[in-house]
């Protein structure tokens, strides 16, 4: 029954990254593009060049750990929809320890900034998950709220107490000691070594959640938290251990991107990073090895689509597009599926019953 | 011969995955009242919702008093003069008992007047005519579920309907308010010439009140009969498709021991609205027995349950299990006492539905050794194989191990919850309603087990809505009413009217 409901949820994303893709095509045949040349440019551009493979892999690392900070959360039963806020806050809590503790050997420089990052992250994840807990008041609303309360605050730091003394950057805390930044791993691309840590969390979560008996109360709880409660499960403590790795990994992706693009926290550090992150982890079904597969599918889509334009000529919001259609087949899944059996069912037993009819 | 009044011809219906009926043809007559019986997903409420208009069959037609159904919605079928009283009732508990009887035709004075003098008058005009007394202008939600019962029936009544489908109306009634339906539904059957399809589980209700009865298997209609010309017995074989032995079960005689298991001191407790629901109690339960607690639903027997086992605050009293006091204990620390609980609700807190049976009757153990390695890592295989073993000792049918809970029928569910609490092999059993909605088989199996834990010297605490399952297990019973214990009593002599006056707060003084 499991395997079964394996294969169909497979051939069901399959199709429906076709489908996408097919009319993808369709949309470009009909913008007077040639489909073949501008998918043959997508994916030339994001794995033909070595940079492009890196700026791939980077944006894979990206959606991979907010993929799968959502699906951490949702394993226990809550939606963290405040990723983001949780990502910014990593951000510059690495940032300004980055910059304070300039001049201290990377080997603890290093730690202590994916630390603070960590920090930022959870305990602002604390908030919504003790709000939930103990108060039953949706996450979803609050962590919504707290994405902005986040954003607007490190926003004024960035501009304000913060600000950098230093001349020609408009709005960015003080850049952090150059030798804690990750090194990039092929030149002019984003992949930096950040990748390393990116991989070994991602093989942590997978671990914890599927192979560990924490994952399997985290499982229950999210499942039937009265059942869990019933068989003595610290359902309350899990729900909430949870949410704060949720945040902790969003910390980590903000730090990722000062200590390996920016160099100091500034206000655009992320663009919904977590928002993608958190689609991909729900196409997946909150699913840990599919979010890895599905996040490197996702990298390719949006990191080819900006050669496509300049190579082709087609508009890289077509893979907005795209991406939208597997979205919206994935979420019509059940629905779509339903129907279908639906109308075999009537079949098979009409023709069944006439059988039986006639063979009276 | 009498006239048929309901046709079924070459009804199926198809649910995703289930054949719910299949090819059932059966007439109703008129002036008779008809028994469908058969085990939980028979088929029984399917049939009968699809008379209603609930259900559109995927197959066959239905006609009423002559004319075809075409269309499927409940109200052509009360324009066909059909009524159905449904399980779980559907009253406005805020309204009175007028305002709900008149509902979708309420009487108006100047077209946009509620008219609460009419309706009044209405109900009392229908009290008078079927002689179901209630009083119109009582709200419903302060009335007792057999009243509540009888305003479903005068709604019904009053929208025209003279073929009348109730769906397990015993099921929450005293044996006292079960005799006065009887009583109405034979009169009304005299009287008006009306037609009455009962659903049950109970075969001596079938016995006592049913002209024809038809029995269902599997979406099959097995067979119909005149009542007079069957017996329990026959029923109930034909119910399972094997002869059912509900024999005595083997009880081993355990010498009596004074030292409680489980005691419970002056406990109160108040249900989720802050009423008070246990008010008082006092038991004890000792190893090597069982105690049957008998009332009605919602007298405190939930509740009871719940403070027990640590779901629910404890007011005032104590609890002690093993000897050791329940205070401040979270369920958890309460299992630790050497408890184990099967709850009266498995979908809502007996199981995890979307997780698999391997996950479901694993819970409690996954620190074990044999588990998991440092309490951390799951020993994936010895798991899977000690699922295995459970399953195949408790008979659980469905795919396999790997199967979600949820997708299991409601007996191999609860024997997915019997099989986990029983594995734990604690001193002291809580089981609350152990065979609601389960099937004959499944109910024999679950009543060894439980007998078996009993012989092995278990005190176990019993709550069950079904006397006959009470009668068969109990070494005590206690009456239990609104959150009092009313009387304590050996099973092998009250019989089952006696403990009806003891579980409706009425002790018969006359005998006394």
């Amino acid at each position: 029954m499991k395997s079964k409901a394996k294969v169909q949820y497979l051939v069901s994303l399959a199709v429906s990254v076709l489908l996408a893709l097919v009319l993808g095509g369709v949309i470009m045949a009909l913008t007077g593009h040639d489909p073949l040349e501008g998918y043959s440019a997508l994916i030339t551009g994001a794995l033909g060049t070595k940079r492009g493979l890196g700026n791939t892999l980077a944006k894979t690392a990206t959606l991979c750990l907010t993929g799968l900070a959502t699906a951490v959360a949702a394993k226990a039963g809550i939606f963290n929809v405040g990723g983001e806020g949780q990502l910014y806050l990593g951000a510059i809590a690495s940032a300004y320890v980055g910059a304070k503790l300039a001049g201290l050997s990377p080997w603890i420089g290093i730690p202590l900034c994916l630390l603070a990052a960590m920090a930022a992250g959870g305990v602002y994840a604390v908030v919504p998950a003790i709000l939930k807990v103990k108060l039953k008041v949706s996450e979803v609303i609050t962590t919504i709220m707290l994405n902005s309360a986040a954003i607007y605050f490190c926003s004024y730091l960035a501009n304000g107490p913060l600000k950098t003394a230093e001349k020609g950057v408009s709005a960015g805390t003080d850049a952090i000691d150059k030798s804690f930044m990750f090194s990039k791993l092929i030149k002019m691309s984003s992949l930096t070594e950040s990748i390393f840590i990116a991989a070994f969390i991602a093989l942590f979560v997978w671990y914890l959640m599927s192979r560990t008996t924490i994952g399997y109360e985290m499982q229950l709880t999210g499942q039937n938290s009265r059942f869990a409660r019933y068989s003595g499960i610290k359902s309350d403590k899990l729900a909430i251990g949870s949410m704060v790795l949720s945040g902790a990994i969003c910390g980590l992706v903000g730090m990722f991107e000062v200590f390996g693009q920016h160099g100091r926290f500034i206000e655009s550090v992320s663009k919904d990073f977590y928002f993608d992150g958190m689609l991909v982890a729900m196409i997946m079904h909150y699913k840990p090895f599919g979010i890895i597969l599905m996040s490197f599918f996702f990298g390719i889509l949006q990191i080819g689509s900006t050669a496509m334009e300049s190579r082709v000529g087609i508009s890289s919001e077509l893979i907005l597009i795209v991406q939208s259609i597997i979205i919206f087949f994935m979420a019509a899944e059940e629905g779509i599926l339903a129907s279908i059996q639906a109308q075999k069912i009537k079949r098979n037993s009409a023709a069944r019953i006439a059988k039986e009819a006639t063979e009276k | 011969m009498s006239e048929t009044i309901v046709s079924f011809k070459h009804v199926s219906m198809q649910f995703p995955g289930v054949l719910a009926n299949d090819d059932v043809s059966l007439d109703i007559h008129k002036g008779e009242v008809f028994a469908l019986v058969g085990e939980n997903g028979a088929g029984k409420s399917t049939l009968m919702k699809i008379l209603y208009g609930l259900n559109e069959p995927t197959t066959g037609q239905v006609f009423v008093k002559g004319e075809e159904m075409k269309t499927f919605s409940p109200s052509t079928s009360i324009a066909h003069g059909i009524g159905m009283v449904h399980q779980h009732f559907m009253l406005v508990p805020s309204f009175t008992v007028a305002q709900n009887i008149v509902m979708c035709g309420e009487p108006r004075r100047h077209r946009f007047f509620y008219d609460f003098d009419k309706a009044n008058q209405i109900t009392n005009e229908l009290v008078r005519e079927y002689g179901l007394q209630v009083n119109p202008t009582d709200r419903v939600q302060d009335i007792s579920v057999g009243l509540q019962q009888r305003v479903e029936i005068l709604k019904a009544l009053h929208h025209g309907a003279d073929i009348l489908i109730l769906d397990e109306p015993t099921a929450v009634l005293t044996p006292q308010e079960t005799d006065e339906l009887f009583a109405v539904i034979r009169s009304i059957v005299r009287e008006k010439q009306m037609s009455i399809i009962i659903i049950t589980h109970k075969l001596y209700e079938v016995m006592e009140i049913s002209d024809r009865v038809g029995v269902m298997r599997q979406g099959k209609l097995i067979d119909v009969c005149e009542t007079k010309d069957v017996n329990e017995r026959i029923l109930a074989s034909m119910m399972v498709g094997k002869d059912v032995l509900l024999d005595a079960l083997e009880r081993t005689e355990q010498a009596r021991r004074q030292d409680s298991a489980i005691e419970v001191e002056d406990l109160y407790v108040t249900d989720t609205r802050g009423l008070p629901a246990v008010r008082g109690l006092s038991l004890q339960v000792h190893p090597g027995e069982i105690l049957g607690i008998a009332g009605v639903e919602g007298n405190g027997q939930s509740e009871l349950i719940e403070a027990i086992t640590g779901m629910c605050p404890i007011q005032r009293g104590t609890v002690k299990i093993q000897g050791k006091s329940t205070k401040g204990l979270t369920p958890g620390k309460i299992r630790q006492l050497g408890l184990a609980h099967v709850p009266e609700d498995r979908i809502a807190t007996g199981v995890a539905a979307p997780a698999d049976v391997t996950d479901n009757l694993l819970v409690g153990k996954e620190k074990a050794p044999e588990f998991s390695v440092a309490k951390i890592h799951l020993k994936r295989r010895s798991i899977r194989a000690y699922a295995r073993k459970l399953f195949e000792k408790f008979d659980i049918r469905g795919a396999g191990v790997d199967t979600p809970v949820g997708s299991l029928s409601g007996g191999n569910m609860q024997k997915v919850v019997v099989a986990r609490e029983f594995s734990y092999d604690t001193p002291v059993l809580i089981i609350s309603q152990p065979t609601r909605g389960v099937d004959i088989g499944a109910m024999d199996f679950i009543h060894k087990q439980i007998m078996d834990k009993r012989n092995a010297g278990c005190a176990i605490l019993l709550v069950s809505a079904d006397l006959d399952e009470l009668y068969r297990l109990s070494d005590r019973l206690v009456a239990i009413y609104e959150g009092k214990i009313t009387g304590e009593f050996d099973p092998k002599t009250i019989d089952k009217a006696e403990l009806g006056y003891y579980m409706t707060g009425a002790r018969k003084e006359a005998e006394a």
